[in-house]
């Protein structure tokens, strides 16, 4: 093959815009964290049966979690808006749970009665120890009818 | 002592030559020249100017004063540097540190903050003056561009400074900030088809922003240097592109000579008169001078603001409670608002972006050449009534999220209490599938082929009065289907605005451009008319979404 001045200085300017691209995926990845350093998600809420019957939020501020109460069965709802992750308020009289930043209103169940949220709110995996206390883990959700209702995303008490 | 020939040898030692390039000041045109070319500061300037370019109502100083609000950023920044700590445990202790243990620490973030502000509000109105005044036009086109991208950066400096304090605003602004970001189509693990991409989210841009899945640590550190180092840089190396292309496209854009006398029938096409041509006088004492006064303004402006008044810091952040209401900064909270009625990913992604992509397509899309260098309302209606309605949108959300949005982001009027009881909002609907997906493409076709093919004049007035009979006895007819008369208002006012701005004005103005151009113009005004459509829609029907695919987080 036959290597003349000009394919050779072709074949040097794509390896630099070859070398210019590698560079740029290489800092991209490197904004990548590998190893984060956040808590867990999993977390003992105490005695599952110690629960009263509605929407408690006595784990709001320390886990963002409302644990709801239902003719023998428990759930957990992330308190996180579905919208932009806000932690909405709970409003017993008016029987919703409303968010502060942009008016999405949801049901004890999680449905999206009003606002711009475009799906419900996240339940949590939850389980009973054997020791009797509520297991929640925060990083395996679910929101589909149907799928939510079930275990491990319900337990009853 | 004779203090002139003492001033004489000073300047004349070799030590002073070496430093300043010019002699003993004469005052000569050839020294005031000298003066703007040997002046490493000032050498930006070009040597002569019309005198045209110096009316304040020309320019009002505005590029100028977000420039020096840049620099007073800077400064006071790199100060506020020194007894800063970006980590979670030490930057709410700092921010407390410099508003009550540190000598004049809360001047200086007071500075700084409000600084920060009126740059904003400069390079808003900068950007409006040079609309209307035409100084994005040909062949200032690209420079527009660098403009809209610096002020696009304005905000985004904003954006990462406002989660430094680590307080309660920041942390929930940031929060939400950044789930925006989940929601970009394909990239964020929230967006439409991402999953279609296994993006999820440990390796979405959501992220790469936080550097992990919750606002923390790296978050705080990732902002610091955003906003310290990497944001700064890249404004700092547009700005001096921006200025290095207003130096190449002749200052200021004042042309040659302004249109003749209106007295005239046609005063708009009544030719250039030679004889208002002008002698170009020099820019230094004429412009540099102004500038300074301009700048000394500016900072007593400024200086004063922040004796007067605190920079807001609230709670230490939590990043479990929201506060109830929770409000972006004036500036933001216009985009809040608009979060209401859309999905993030177009509130929150794709306006933004249309915004950012559309202001910078204008120069491009309007071809007219006429009216350059002074407020021509004449020459361009409708380039500059959409670009004012456009603003005017931008603010009157901006109005309504700052001032009528309260606990629970329900409606209070400004003048209501907190405290005042309010019904929860009803419920929504979404339209059926193919009843939105028909809609759609009815509005975008008619929309844009409409204006183009019906190629008879339509009269103004005639039009606008035909809307009103045929609206009333549309309303009269709704009214006695059991809409309220709120409802029927809001159907009046806001098929209103589509027909002013999305079909009759670009039928006048618009059918003649080539159709790239008016494809581009069409599409962009149909958008910005789409989303007050929506929003009324949402405010007058509650309906939730147009279009609604929630298996691919598709909502429209």
């Amino acid at each position: 093959m036959d290597v003349t001045r000009r394919s050779f200085l072709w074949a040097g300017w794509a390896a630099l815009v070859a070398f210019a691209v590698g560079n740029l995926a290489a800092a991209a990845r490197f904004m990548f964290p590998n190893v984060i350093y956040e808590p867990s998600q999993k977390f003992n809420a105490g005695p599952a049966a110690e629960f009263p019957e509605g929407v408690s939020t006595q784990l709001t501020t320390a886990w963002r979690i409302w644990v709801v109460r239902k003719e023998g069965f428990l759930y957990a709802l992330l308190a996180r808006c579905t919208h932009l992750g806000c932690t909405p308020n709970w409003f017993s009289d008016q029987n919703r749970f409303r968010c502060p930043c942009h008016g999405s209103n949801f049901t004890p169940g999680g449905d999206v009665i009003a606002g711009p949220a475009p799906k419900p709110l996240w339940r949590c995996r939850v389980e009973v120890a054997s020791t009797g206390d509520l297991m929640i883990d925060r990083a395996i959700l679910e929101n589909r009818p149907g799928l939510r209702e079930r275990p491990p995303f319900v337990v009853s008490v | 002592m004779n203090f002139p020939n003492l001033k004489a040898a000073l300047i004349n030692s070799q030590i002073w030559r070496s430093i300043f390039r010019s002699g003993i000041w004469k005052d000569t045109p050839r020294d005031r020249a000298g003066h703007v070319i040997g002046n490493l500061w000032l050498h930006l300037h070009p040597v002569r100017i019309r005198p045209r370019a110096l009316q304040w109502t020309y320019t009002w100083g505005l590029g100028g004063i977000s420039f020096l609000l840049f620099l007073i950023l800077t400064v006071t920044g790199v100060f506020l540097m020194f007894y800063y700590r970006p980590t979670m445990e030490l930057a709410y202790r700092d921010m407390k540190d410099l508003e009550f243990a540190i000598t004049l620490g809360k001047l200086l973030r007071n500075s700084h903050r409000w600084a920060a502000q009126a740059m904003l509000v400069a390079v808003i109105l900068h950007m409006i003056r040079v609309y209307l005044t035409g100084a994005y036009k040909k062949p200032r086109e690209f420079n527009w561009c660098i403009g809209v991208l610096l002020l696009t950066l304005t905000l985004f400096l904003s954006f990462t400074g406002y989660l430094l304090p680590w307080d309660q605003l920041d942390i929930w602004a940031v929060t939400v900030g950044t789930n925006l970001a989940a929601a970009t189509p394909f990239l964020g693990y929230e967006g439409p088809f991402s999953s279609l991409l296994g993006v999820h989210v440990a390796n979405d841009v959501r992220f790469v922003l936080l550097g992990g899945t919750v606002v923390g640590e790296n978050t705080l550190l990732r902002f610091y240097v955003l906003h310290c180092v990497f944001v700064p840089l890249v404004a700092g190396a547009l700005i001096m592109l921006h200025f290095w292309r207003i130096r190449k496209d002749s200052f200021s854009a004042a042309p040659l000579a302004l249109p003749g006398p209106r007295s005239s029938a046609e005063g708009a096409a009544a030719p250039l008169s030679s004889a208002s041509d002008e002698e170009k006088v020099e820019v230094w004492p004429h412009l540099v001078l102004r500038e300074y006064v301009a700048a000394g303004f500016t900072v007593l402006f400024i200086l004063l603001w922040s004796i007067l008044q605190n920079a807001p810091l609230e709670e230490l952040a939590n990043p479990t409670v929201t506060p109830n209401p929770s409000k972006a900064p004036w500036y933001f909270v216009g985009l809040q608002e608009l979060l209401r009625y859309f999905d993030p990913w177009i509130a929150g992604v794709m306006i933004p972006n249309l915004i950012i992509v559309g202001l910078m397509a204008i120069p491009y899309v309007n071809p007219n050449p006429k009216g350059v260098g002074y407020y021509a309302w004449r020459e361009s209606p409708f380039a500059i009534a959409t670009f004012l309605f456009g603003i005017l949108l931008w603010f009157v959300l901006i109005f309504i999220g700052y001032f009528c949005r309260g606990p629970n982001f329900a409606w209070y009027w400004p003048w209501e209490s907190w405290l005042v009881h309010k019904a929860p909002p009803p419920p929504t609907w979404d339209l059926p599938l193919w009843a939105g997906a028909l809609l759609l493409l009815f509005y975008f076709g008619f929309g844009i082929l409409g204006p183009r093919f019906l190629q008879r004049e339509i009269s103004f007035k005639p039009a606008v009065i035909f809307y009103w009979i045929f609206a009333a006895a549309a309303g009269a007819a709704i009214y006695l289907f059991g809409f309220t008369a709120g409802q029927v208002a809001a159907l009046f006012f806001f098929l209103f605005v589509y027909y002013l701005f999305g079909f009759l004005m670009p039928q006048r103005y618009l059918r003649d451009l080539s159709w790239p151009r008016y494809l581009t113009a069409m599409v962009f005004l149909l958008m910005m008319v789409g989303v007050v459509l929506k929003i009324g829609a949402m405010v007058g029907f509650n309906l939730h979404y147009i279009l609604a695919l929630p298996q691919y987080n598709f909502n429209i």
